[in-house]
């Protein structure tokens, strides 16, 4: 092997080597310096080019790509990103200020754990609900706090991080549990629908009329909390008129339309705007008995 | 005990005192270093030590056209080589001394 071809075959080897130019920059005159001193061949001098390459390449510092690549290793990764954020303020204080959290973290693993154990006997909760379950946390805590407290050997340790990742899981669990809405807590934020049972009886609109005879129009009408009292017309084929605008759903008679009429109003000419009735400022009790037609389900289009 | 297995340790500061008794090519520092006792010394090792010293700023270089064989690229030790010199060569010359003074008390 020629210096050229020995010196080629090292320049393959380094082939992913990011400074390779840099490093082999004179290595062309360097072999053939040696293969001027002797007459035997670069090989038994040197030893094969890739071992040679290998060899230049730990010197110099930096490992060739094509190398035996190093297995990813969280642990030293995470210890590395750890020692690199050491450098910033922050972080350093924050580290620092760690242990002091030690307890509070004792006390936090000991209730979740409790409330994990007392959720696996019983229905998934939270927090505590009777003086036994009360009972059960503070046992826990007593347990958590003597175990963070204990002189650690190993067995102890693994026990701990064990624990701790329990801990941690079933507090975020829980967490997310307590942030997702539950169903019964749905249901206790609509007091307002309170016809459902005159509905069950086939109410679906009121039309008011004064001692006189009259019949009222915009009457906004409320339960005793203040609640607006509201009708489900859906339910028995009609809809609430919305040609106008978003009507008030507890201003009765409600101006209620056919399913059906409203659908093919949808799709067909836009209604007439001179049916609108002015919108009202306030929700006041319409004690205006202006003669109105009583707006009936019957004015429906004929059907093509 | 692998000789070469110390050597990698202290190859820089090999080439760092070879360099500052006089300048020298690549081959040539091979062949000083060896002739100084270190036989097992590598060519790839030293070639990749001092090209390495070159990029960190210890070395100045030139080229001497040579009348019977190739160009010869010198290496010689600038401020910053010499500086480093001096401190590698405390710290070895403490670590040595150590490592006697903990031999002899072994062998006592």
């Amino acid at each position: 092997m020629t210096p050229e071809q020995y010196a080629q075959a090292v320049r393959e080897a380094l082939a992913g080597h990011p400074e390779r130019e840099e490093l082999l920059e004179d290595l062309d005159d360097h072999l053939a310096e040696i293969a001027a001193d002797s007459g035997l061949p670069l090989e038994d001098r040197l030893g094969p080019p890739e071992a040679y390459a290998e060899e230049l390449a730990a010197a110099y510092g930096e490992r060739p790509e094509r190398g035996p690549r190093k297995r990813l290793d969280p642990h030293a990764w995470a210890r590395r990103v750890h020692n690199g954020l050491m450098g910033q303020g922050p972080y350093r204080s924050f580290v620092g200020f760690l242990p002091e959290l030690r307890p509070g973290w004792w006390v936090l693993r000991g209730y979740v754990l409790a409330m994990l154990l007392l959720s696996m006997t019983g229905e998934g909760q939270v927090a505590p609900e009777n003086p036994a379950d009360w009972a059960v946390v503070a046992a826990g805590v007593w347990v958590s706090v003597w175990f963070g407290r204990r002189r650690r050997r190993r067995p102890v340790v693994l026990a701990a991080v064990a624990a701790n990742v329990v801990a941690s899981l079933a507090l975020l669990a829980g967490l997310a549990q307590a942030e997702s809405p539950q169903p019964r807590e749905v249901y206790m934020a609509q007091p307002d629908v309170w016809m459902r049972q005159a509905s069950s009886d086939g109410v679906y609109n009121i039309q008011p009329y004064a001692k006189d005879g009259t019949p009222l129009t915009d009457v906004y009408l409320y339960d005793q909390d203040g609640n607006p009292l509201t009708t489900d017309p859906e339910d028995y084929g009609y809809e609430v008129d919305r040609s106008c605008g978003e009507p008030v759903l507890n201003r009765y008679p409600l101006p209620l339309v056919e399913r059906r009429a409203a659908l093919a109003a949808e799709t067909g000419p836009s209604p007439t705007p001179s049916a609108c009735p002015t919108p009202q400022a306030a929700p006041v009790p319409a004690a205006t008995a202006t003669p109105a037609p009583v707006p009936t389900p019957a004015k429906t289009p004929e059907k093509d | 005990m692998d000789s070469s297995q110390l050597l990698k340790g202290v190859l820089d500061l090999a080439v760092l005192a070879v360099l500052d008794e006089r300048d020298g090519y690549g081959y040539d520092v091979v062949r000083r270093l060896r002739e100084a006792g270190l036989q097992d010394v590598g060519d790839a090792s030293v070639y990749g030590t001092l090209r390495r010293l070159f990029k960190a700023g210890a070395l100045t270089s030139y080229v001497v056209a040579s009348d019977e064989g190739p160009h010869r690229k010198y290496y010689g030790l600038n401020d910053v080589g010499r500086e480093m010199y001096a401190a590698s060569a405390k710290t070895w010359a403490s670590f040595s001394a150590t490592m006697a003074a903990l031999l002899k008390e072994g062998q006592a």
